[in-house]
């Protein structure tokens, strides 16, 4: 009686470990905290550590709504803003902008940086890890992709 | 001759010493060899060479030695030695990727590694020493490394709250209550609530058995070939609640029979006044006048329907309520009165407000619901049932406790199963060697474990009652997330003190309105004092916010606030006196400490005040990149046409100083306006007042816009 339960259970054991080795592949995914759908090609998986995607929520929460044309909500408020805001996935634009300048600008606002007086400073409501990690996630998100410089010193910034 | 003989055993015995030694000599140095070669030695040694590399080998050398290191925290029970090897983890400058594992830095977290180690969070062993042993399932170590994908889960351990950092598992959490996991399982965490799904008592004086036939067989969803999940041949993103059970030809219609056999309650008629009948039945758009009328009163901020727009079919409207697109061919027009004048009469947990219907409105909204939302080919699929035969009734109820339908649905007269599924609150904790992989091909993990059975309950268990769930890929790894969280409780009386409890807010006021709170269901979307649902604006603070006379019009009335929303307030038909309640009471009652009316003087407010406060809305700051006055402007923020009729002067103050202090999370930026510009901003919002207290009705054409 034991036996006979245990036949099939051992049986299945066995041909579960063959199919084992000829199935378990490691997800490539699996060591990845989170990730982002390229905004341009909607087959490119786009990985992220734990600090863009800390941004990544940032973003979907504070600037999606001027910089970037699909929103949580559905459409964006980037049409409604005069001196249309670059898109967070711009590396043409956002590219050569060293992360000081970066970090100023969102920090500060776009008026204390000589930019549109649109773009609010956010210091007072992001904590500045939180404005970090808002830049690592345009980063890994840039279109053409992101290198940090070799050389990595203040390009511009306001003291 | 003797001296010639002990020369030569001499001689031998001294090669055997010889030997010997050397062999002695070998065997000793076996085991420092060993202990030389050791794995976490290797690493010790290579952090070494790597800060040799680097200029600040100073600082990367300082707290360096040759030997095990460990992290014990002793209320947890961890014994953590992963910092042997990885021994960079808090070394700011080792952050960069390109620096080889194991001894690159810890990206930077709300915790401190050094205070809570390393198999808190990634599981795995923290007293193993070698590679293997820590990281993957061994024969004596079965707890492997969680992949960081599902690391969230970790989070959820301890945190039973909810926290913005953690939105997968926030995700998966909130999935486990939507999907009733709680009526068969027991999940830590998440409770019972007071109805799962409908009362059934009543079902055979609702639906035909014919109707019941078919929701069993096909409750909604189908999934194609392609994955894509419809709702009545119409595709939706969400996982309906009612999910699909394996039913084969004899049990449909055993469950039919039974069901259509329950009729607790008898269907009152409709009982219109015989004059709005008359003054309606004849009109050729009476239909059309109660689609208006549906869309005016948003019903679908709750309830979702299939709309066709430019050949393209999709479901619009929230999910608070069953989908209705095809409700008409489900339940009778008395019927749908009986419940529309008093849904909790038939279903008293049910979340549907009790609105204050008009006989008129009732009439052309249910003729609009039985002539439209139907499919005459929606039962096409069901063969003739005929009569309820007694064997098949019989059948029907006993399968209905067996399959554990009983456990989320009640009928009168019989009494649930009680712990119908097994119980996954520590199954994060379950080990590979507790599982049944049964016959399917997956890896053997815990985590292979639990989306094989979530995906398909059969793959891994033939026999398994459980029902089948059409998942999408992304609602599969929040799902994960949130199963492998549920580790049991504490171990141990030091870990317990560590639990950061969910709170359990309760609100629930008593008096006229507390009887209006109830009636109209306010909590289903507003919250009050961090209870009650998220769609819709939290009331907590409210009495700060509103006028009493925008309140008392917007209650009778709602109008749109935020334009790109398409869920809204759904119009109650109030009358005055239940308007005026509700405003006294959140006047008094829902009050921000932070905002004091004696603070601000809007009398003093003069005309330049306001036309500097005009200019630093347009120009300084320029607001309108969010908010929206007259025709332009953005729509982030909320419209601010009629804010001088709306907002109270001393809510805007306060809110232009510290908007997160008056609600946490808001988006609008703090700034540091001085108190001459919050004073000048105030007096010139208050100048914005649209003519009389509130505008018209809202229009068919702006009803239900699609996202």
């Amino acid at each position: 009686m034991a036996a006979s339960a245990a036949g099939p259970r051992v049986g299945g054991l066995l041909a579960s470990c063959r199919e084992k080795s000829a199935t378990a592949k490691p997800d490539p995914l699996a060591r990845v905290y989170d990730v982002e759908i390229d905004w341009n090609d909607p087959q490119r998986v786009i990985s992220l550590n734990y600090q863009q995607a800390q941004g990544k929520r940032v973003f979907y929460t504070y600037c999606v709504w001027c910089h970037a044309d699909a929103t949580p909500a559905g459409p964006s408020n980037r049409s409604n803003v005069t001196g249309t805001p670059p898109l967070a996935n711009d590396g043409s634009v956002l590219n050569p902008l060293s992360d000081e300048l970066l970090r100023n600008t969102i920090t500060l606002g776009g008026s204390a940086m000589g930019k549109s007086p649109m773009m609010p400073p956010w210091g007072k409501t992001l904590k500045q890890d939180e404005i970090q990690a808002v830049i690592e996630f345009m980063r890994a998100i840039a279109q053409p992709p992101y290198k940090p410089p070799a050389h990595p010193g203040p390009q511009y910034s306001v003291k | 001759m003797a001296a010639e003989e002990m020369g030569k055993v001499s001689k031998r015995l001294r090669l055997a010493f010889a030997v010997s030694s050397v062999l002695f000599l070998i065997a000793l140095a076996v085991s420092p060899v060993k202990d030389l070669l050791q794995e976490w030695k290797t690493y010790k040694r290579g952090f070494v060479r790597l800060a040799q590399q680097r200029p600040d080998t100073k600082r990367l050398l300082a707290d360096y030695h040759m030997g095990i290191d460990q992290i014990w925290i002793p209320q947890m029970d961890v014994v953590d030695r992963c910092v042997t090897c990885h021994q960079g983890i808090t070394q700011a400058s080792l952050l960069d990727p390109s620096v080889a594992q194991p001894f690159r830095a810890h990206p930077t977290i709300p915790h401190r590694a050094t205070e809570w180690g390393c198999v808190v969070c990634h599981r795995g062993q923290g007293l193993a020493t070698e590679v293997k042993e820590a990281h993957e399932t061994t024969l004596a170590w079965e707890q492997p490394l969680l992949p960081i994908r599902y690391v969230q889960a970790s989070c959820g351990t301890c945190h039973r709250a909810d926290m913005p950092e953690t939105p997968q598992l926030n995700q998966g959490r909130e999935l486990l209550a939507r999907l009733n996991c709680v009526g068969c399982h027991r999940l830590g965490g998440i409770t019972r609530p007071a109805m799962l799904g409908p009362d059934l008592t009543s079902i055979g004086a609702k639906a035909s058995r014919e109707w019941i036939y078919k929701w069993l067989k096909e409750p909604r969803t189908v999934t194609d070939s392609n994955g894509n999940v419809t709702v009545n041949g119409v595709e939706n993103e969400q996982e309906p609640r009612m999910p699909q059970f394996p039913l084969n030809e004899k049990e449909l219609r055993a469950f039919s029979a039974y069901l259509s056999t329950l009729k607790g309650k008898a269907i009152e008629p409709a009982g219109f006044d015989s004059r709005v009948v008359a003054g309606w039945e004849k009109k050729p758009d009476t239909v059309d006048q109660g689609e208006v009328r549906f869309r005016q009163m948003f019903c679908t901020t709750c309830h979702s329907v299939a709309v066709t727009r430019a050949g393209e079919t999709k479901l619009i409207g929230g999910e608070n309520g069953p989908e209705l697109t095809k409700v008409g061919s489900k339940v009778s027009q008395d019927w749908l009165v009986a419940w529309l004048r008093d849904p909790q009469a038939s279903l008293p947990h049910s979340l549907m407000p009790r609105y204050r219907w008009s006989d008129e409105d009732l009439y052309k909204v249910t003729r609009y619901v039985m002539t439209k939302l139907t499919d005459p080919d929606l039962l096409s699929i069901v063969p003739k049932l005929g009569e309820a035969s007694p064997e098949e009734v019989k059948l029907g109820q006993r399968l209905f406790v067996e399959k554990g339908c009983a456990s989320c649905h009640v009928v009168k007269g019989l009494s649930p199963p009680t712990d119908f599924g097994p119980d996954l609150s520590s199954l994060g904790r379950k080990t590979v060697s507790q599982l049944e992989f049964g016959r399917a091909a997956i890896p053997q993990t815990l985590i292979a474990y639990i989306q094989a059975k979530i995906t398909n309950p059969g793959s891994v268990n033939p026999a398994a009652r459980m029902p089948q769930y059409h998942l999408t890929p992304a609602s599969l790894d929040p799902l994960t997330t949130a199963l492998l969280s549920m580790t049991g409780g504490p171990p141990n009386s030091g870990m317990a003190q560590l639990v950061v409890p969910a709170p359990q807010p309760q609100f629930r006021p008593a008096g006229e309105f507390g009887e209006l709170y109830e009636r109209y269901k306010c909590y289903v979307c507003h919250r009050f004092n961090g209870y009650g649902g998220t769609l819709a604006p939290d009331l907590t603070f409210e009495g700060s916010r509103g006028q009493r006379a925008w309140l008392i019009a917007f209650l009778k009335n709602p109008q749109t606030l935020r334009p790109t929303l398409t869920l809204r307030m759904p119009q109650f038909n109030m009358n005055d006196q239940e308007a005026s309640t509700l405003a006294d009471y959140l006047g008094l009652v829902m009050q921000s400490p932070a905002v004091k009316p004696e603070a601000v003087s809007p009398k003093n407010y003069t005309p330049e005040m306001a036309s500097l406060g005009k200019q630093l809305y347009e120009v300084k700051y320029q607001c309108q990149s969010c908010h929206t006055i007259g025709a332009s402007g953005g729509y982030v923020g909320p419209n601010l046409s009629n804010v001088g009729n709306w907002m109270n002067a001393a809510w805007i103050a306060e809110w232009l100083r510290n908007p997160q202090g008056l609600a946490p999370g808001s988006i609008e930026p703090r700034r540091s306006y001085t108190d001459q510009e919050v004073t000048a901003l105030t007096s010139y919002l208050l100048t914005l007042r649209e003519n009389g207290p509130a505008r018209g009705a809202p229009t068919a054409a702006g009803a239900g816009r699609g996202r």
